[in-house]
């Protein structure tokens, strides 16, 4: 008789990314590796010059006759319908009739290389008849632009809340774009197969709806088009939408040219062509007591969606649904509108409105603090949700973890003696001070469209006893395939080098959703799990009964044991035999080794109308810590120490998340700080390349970096009591951000109420910390 | 034409490659090396992030054997290295760190620090890590945050990363580049021996890298609309980012003895050539202004390529160098075959984008001379981000005081605030006779105002200018000053 097998552990080792290796080696793949023959061609987009224009008359003969050319098309060339809205039909493929913003696609070209199609691209003559045109988002808002009807939250009386208030005031948040700057700008490679099939190799978020788009503007069945996604080089919600755009562009030019075509964006032509995530300007008007707690506050949320609808609308609800943050706020009324400007159409990007929603709050508890000299985080921790309170769509804050969080971050950051010493330095120095915020993030889990929080999965174990999993999320880095191949291995008892997570594909898993929403592990994990229950039930079967055979007592297959890549009765563990050889005697038992699995997130629904409904499955918490240094004379700020805590229910790779964590934070750091959007009075983007779009670099980052997981939180009635990571940790750089005004703030002895906008860059610090000069010499002179 | 000239020999993987312009069209002498990788089915590990040498995706590391015989390693961005540049170097990209058995020690320990998350930019930030692994002796802290300064990452947040190069460098072992390095030395050697001088002659393309300072001097002469180019820091964006083709190219690039850096009994007198890495090291002691702004000149990638004699050549208003240089007195030596000449650097810029240098001169050296005692030279550098960022106004300041505080000669020089680097003589004129105390600089900085008419663009509005100028003539008397500052005035 043997041991008894030891329990799975797989969870608790440290795994590191599946693809690492590769990675490190050079050997990962990305669409621009891919080895395609000699028939390929570029892809090439002719773009819109003009920001709102009318397209007189387009001549494209001299360039279909340049050499090298192998097609160019326009909108009269389509196949199908000239559209690629992905919810919203208001989004053509190619500019038909009129251009809506510097960067919009008019032509197709198809070339035997680059050089080729730039030169093919100059000979083509358009006239254009130049319309007014919006390129901001105060001109939007003076216009009453709309991209779709506006949308509203409330609570109680907001306005009777605040008038009745014993303190009020009212203000104006400004918010900016961010460029997502994946390494990988987007890209596909399209090939054709025989008759109507073709291939897309493609860097998409939503491998289903680049297959159904493409199917649509080509007037195919999806059944002709295969969507395959090895990893992206990067996503953040830049790939959720918009890399069905250059799908779609090269699958029109492999369709016509019957050859492969690859279209991979330049990458100032990817910042020039894509939308960002979306500006923000918010009023707000908030009523609170003497103690610093909220009595009712009113919000006007105006974000500029762009030329199109895209998730715009999605990306509002959820910013108006994030305004609360961690706080219950009684009275509360918001209002959203989606303006329409001649700009990009602005899109997803990690945090989903979220943060353009929490950064209003956040900035309200910051200036309730200074007007009533009390320590920010005391005022954010006296109006923190209480378990059970209703957030103002009335899904009550179940599993809060905001005092637990509160408390241990705020012994292990040493905030309390911290804020001494930044108040002793500041003291002592004129030129230089330093800030100090902790911030907290409460982020609901799931998509708010309930349908969409589905996936699915298709299992095959193979004779040998190896297991391919297929599953609808993709892979940008965040870990989602190793964290599958986890919950494969752990589920089937398998050590992980059994395990391979295949490319996902859409001939393996069909209409799934987007991997988006943080989502993915949540709802891709359940479907995985499903799948290998099944298999596990078929299996026990045939290894209750093999391990019968030639004993006294029959084996159940409810006692049939998955461990240590070992099948066992756990009634009786030395009957046991090696998973190998059960899968070679399935086989041979006719039993089938493929299942598909599925997951639909339980009771989640909200009505639009009303604004109510439990919109979210969870929610997930977490705050953060960080100090600067403000130098106040060049507005260079130097991170000091960062302090992340954050809840991720029981971490199925606690190295993964921490991962995700601390870069979530360093790109909001870059979002609130350095990283800048300007476009012209045309409606041209003057930051269109890292020479001038600056995210966080190695310098950027605070030298002494903590972050930690909470512990002893399972997260129930999620795989393996986990919890979502992706977005949440994005807005712990809030406290980064108002570290910042704090230390503008020190400069007028924390006696005025600096200017404050998203990005604080060092441009506009320095004008806010003039000003708080000023107004410090007018009271001088007083 | 010697046939053998228009041949580019380097090591690949320590294997002798050639490149023979004259028989194959695919590449040109201004294709990139990243192109040049990337046109390769093996060399696909290597990637594209912003083909302007602001990501570090591309990064590949360069060996050269140093005149002692010994093999040293650079990271550079291969997006904006043309290919001819290689002649002579061994070129080692991420495919060749690890072998069958193991990954390299770099490798590993960006896998045991998670340190990959899409993995896209890893490559770049294993192959700097690799150039810090391979210097001598020990890697400090702030150099591999300066190393790892020119590569972006998206996704990790980096701290991940910086624990993986403190891992990787703390304990160095031999790697198999130990185990080659002689005879990677042996062969570059020869390389260069047999073809000192690259002359190509194709149907599009003039390209020509001499060796010796008189050749390229003729060169000049004979083909004054050649291109000049060095490190093509600059020059690389035009064929990748303007996507122009570059036909007549003169490569400065082979010229050892504009790199020298000579120590002169009134200074230091730089090459034209010399890397910016290495000016930088040389200045650490002798010029800490020239230090400072080279600090926070670009990336350690772009410092290994670029030279003081482009950054001058380009007289860019808001280039790095200009302003520290004017502070510092500097003179540029001006060679033709016709023999040289000396200028001040502030006469030698003589507009946007202008210069006094004839159609047959090239910067041979540039004379950073001693600065005298009780002289204060400091410069300043206001940028969006710290690091791998170009100037939104800088300042290269200078300053004489009297025992009793008086200012005796005072000299501002701001990059950023006009078309050319500016003196704010106004500003000088007031304070010169005048105490240097924080009243004095502060009634000052209005004059600074009326002298300039910065312009808005990507980076900042001309306010945001004004006041930065304003603000870093504070910044040198906060920094100079012998009082203290008082808050109220500020």
């Amino acid at each position: 008789m043997s041991a008894a097998p030891k329990p799975a552990t797989v969870a608790a080792e440290r795994v590191a990314h599946e693809s690492a290796q590769l990675h490190v080696s050079g050997h990962a793949t990305y669409i621009d590796d891919i080895l395609v023959n000699a028939q390929l061609l570029h892809g090439h987009v002719y773009t819109s010059p003009h920001a709102h224009a009318q397209i007189l008359s387009f001549d494209l003969e001299a360039a279909r006759r340049a050499p090298g050319v192998f097609a160019l098309l326009s909108h009269r060339d389509l196949p199908g319908h000239n559209d690629m809205g992905p919810i919203f039909h208001d989004e053509p493929v190619l500019a038909e009739g009129t251009v809506n913003f510097v960067g919009q696609a008019m032509f197709l070209i198809a070339a035997e290389n680059e050089s080729a199609a730039l030169a093919a691209a100059k000979l083509i003559q358009v006239e254009y008849a130049p319309l007014p045109a919006i390129v901001t988002l105060e001109e939007a808002i003076r216009q009453d632009t709309k991209l779709q009807p506006s949308r509203k939250i409330i609570a109680g009386d907001a306005k009777a809340a605040i008038e009745k208030a014993p303190h009020r005031f009212s203000g104006t948040l400004k918010m900016g774009a961010q460029e997502h700057w994946y390494l990988e700008t987007q890209a596909c490679l399209v090939v054709p197969g025989e008759g109507d099939d073709l291939k897309a190799y493609s860097s998409t978020q939503h491998p289903s709806e680049t297959q159904a788009l493409i199917a649509e503007v080509l007037g195919l069945p999806k059944m002709n088009v295969e969507v395959e996604v090895r990893r992206m080089g990067g996503g953040f919600g830049g790939k959720e939408t918009q890399a069905n755009h250059p799908a779609i562009w090269a699958a029109l030019l492999a369709r016509k040219t019957r050859r492969p075509v690859k279209i991979r964006l330049f990458r100032d032509d990817d910042q020039k062509m894509t939308g960002k995530r979306h500006p923000f300007i918010n009023d707000y008007e908030v009523g609170y007591d003497g103690n610093g707690r909220i009595l009712g506050l009113e919000a006007t949320l105006n974000t500029d969606g762009g030329a199109a609808t895209d998730l715009t609308m999605a990306v509002l609800e959820r910013a108006m649904m994030h305004l609360d943050n961690a706080y219950y706020i009684p009275d509360i009324s918001i209002i959203g509108h989606a303006r329409k400007t001649n700009l990009p159409s602005n899109t997803a990007f990690r945090g989903f409105g979220g943060p353009q929603g929490v950064a209003v709050i956040e900035q309200v508890m910051d200036r309730i603090a200074r007007h009533l000299k009390m320590d920010p985080m005391e005022v954010r921790r006296r109006n923190f949700y209480l378990e059970g309170q209703p957030t103002p769509y009335a899904q009550p804050v179940i599993n809060n973890r905001l005092q637990m969080i509160d408390q241990e971050l705020s012994a292990t950051s040493g905030y309390a003696e911290r804020r001494k010493s930044v108040d002793a330095f500041n003291a002592a120095h004129v030129f230089k001070k330093r800030g100090l915020a902790m911030t907290p993030v409460k982020f609901g889990i799931s998509f708010t469209t309930a349908f969409l929080n589905q996936a699915g999965a298709l299992v095959n174990i193979y004779k040998d006893g190896s297991v391919l999993v297929n599953h609808g999320g993709t892979e940008m880095g965040q870990g989602l395939h190793t964290k599958m191949r986890q919950i494969a291995a752990l589920e089937l008892g398998l050590s992980l080098d059994r395990v391979k997570v295949n490319a996902t594909n859409t001939s393996k898993v069909p209409n799934t959703s987007a991997t988006a929403a943080s989502a993915g592990s949540d709802l891709n994990g359940a479907a995985v799990k499903h799948a290998t229950d099944i298999l596990k039930a078929r299996m026990a079967e045939v290894a209750a009964t093999l391990l019968s055979a030639g004993k006294d007592t029959v084996s159940k297959p409810e006692h049939i044991q998955f461990r240590n890549d070992q099948v066992f009765d756990g009634q009786d563990p030395g009957r046991s035999m090696d998973f190998p050889t059960l899968c070679e005697r399935c086989v041979f038992h006719q039993v089938s080794l493929s299942a598909t699995g599925f997951y639909r997130t339980p009771e989640v629904h909200f009505d639009r109308e009303k604004g109510k409904g439990k919109p979210y499955h969870y929610f997930s918490f977490g705050m953060g810590v960080t100090e600067i240094e403000l130098d106040t004379l060049t507005g260079h700020v130097q991170l000091i120490r960062t302090d992340l805590l954050h809840d991720v229910g029981e971490s199925i790779n606690p190295n993964i998340d921490i991962g995700q964590v601390e870069g979530a934070y360093v790109q909001g750091l870059g979002w609130v700080s350095t990283e800048e959007c300007k476009w012209n009075e045309k409606g041209h983007l003057l930051n269109h390349s890292p020479d001038t779009y600056k995210i966080p670099n190695i310098q950027d980052i605070a030298p002494d970096f903590r972050t930690a997981l909470l512990q002893n939180a399972p997260n129930p009635n999620t795989i393996r009591r986990s919890k979502a990571v992706a977005e949440p940790p994005f807005m712990l750089a809030f406290s980064a951000w108002l570290a910042i005004k704090d230390a503008i703030s020190a400069v007028g002895g924390h006696q005025f109420e600096p200017e404050f906008q998203i990005p604080a860059t060092n441009e506009f610090i320095l004008i806010s910390v003039e000003q708080v000069r000023g107004q410090m010499r007018a009271q001088a002179k007083a | 034409m010697n046939h053998e000239n228009q041949k580019v020999v380097f090591l690949l993987d320590g294997k002798r490659t050639e490149i023979d312009f004259a028989r194959q069209q695919a590449l040109t002498p201004d294709t990139t090396v990243l192109n040049y990788l990337r046109s390769m089915p093996d060399r696909k590990g290597t990637k594209e992030g912003c083909a302007e040498g602001d990501c570090g995706a591309c990064t590949v590391a360069i060996g050269e054997c140093g005149p002692d015989g010994t093999m040293n390693y650079k990271a550079c961005d291969s997006c904006i290295i043309l290919l001819p540049m290689l002649h002579g170097k061994q070129l080692i990209t991420v495919e060749d760190l690890g072998r069958p058995e193991a990954l390299h020690p770099v490798q590993q320990a960006m896998v045991d620090c998670d340190g990959s998350q899409c993995g896209y930019c890893t490559p770049g930030f294993v192959m700097s890590l690799f150039a810090r692994y391979k210097q001598a002796g020990e890697t400090t802290h702030a150099e591999l945050l300066d190393g790892l300064t020119g590569n972006l990452c998206r996704c990790t947040g980096y701290r991940s990363i910086m624990e993986a190069a403190e891992k990787a460098c703390a304990h160095k072992v031999p790697d198999h580049f130990n185990a080659s390095a002689k005879e990677a030395a042996d062969l570059l050697t020869s390389i260069k021996a047999n073809t000192p001088d690259i002359a190509i002659h194709t149907s599009g393309h003039r390209y020509f890298r001499p060796s010796a300072l008189a050749t390229a001097l003729q060169l000049r002469a004979a083909h004054p609309e050649a291109l000049i180019v060095c490190g093509a820091t600059d020059v690389g964006l035009q064929v990748t980012k303007q996507k122009r083709s570059l036909p007549l190219l003169l490569d400065l690039s082979g010229l050892d003895e504009l790199k020298r850096i000579t120590a002169t009994k009134s200074g230091i007198e730089f090459g034209a050539t010399a890397s910016l890495e290495n000016v930088k090291a040389h200045a650490k002691d002798v010029f800490p202004a020239l230090y400072d702004m080279l600090s926070v000149f670009g990336s350690r990638q772009i410092r290994e390529q670029a030279t003081l004699g482009g950054n001058l050549a380009n007289a860019s208003p808001i280039g790095d160098t200009p302003p520290v240089l004017m502070a510092l007195d500097a003179a540029v030596v001006l060679s033709s075959t016709n023999g040289n000449r000396t200028m001040k650097v502030t006469e030698f810029i003589t507009g946007y984008r202008t210069t006094d240098l004839k159609s047959d001169e090239i910067i041979a050296h540039v004379l950073v001379p001693h600065t005298p005692t009780g002289v204060v030279v400091r410069a300043y550098k206001i940028s969006k981000r710290k690091d791998l960022d170009i100037s939104t106004v800088s300042g290269g300041f200078r300053i004489v005081l009297s025992p009793e505080g008086i200012v005796q000669e005072i000299a501002l020089y701001y990059g950023g605030m006009a078309a050319m680097t500016k003196r704010a003589a106004q500003a000088e004129a007031f304070l010169l006779g005048k105490s240097w105390t924080q009243a004095n600089a502060e009634a000052a900085m209005p004059l600074i105002d009326a002298e300039f008419t910065p312009i808005s663009d990507a980076r900042s509005g001309k306010e945001g200018r004004r006041l930065m100028a304003r603000n870093l003539l504070l910044k040198f008397w906060s920094d100079t000053a012998i009082t203290t500052p008082n808050p109220t005035h500020a």
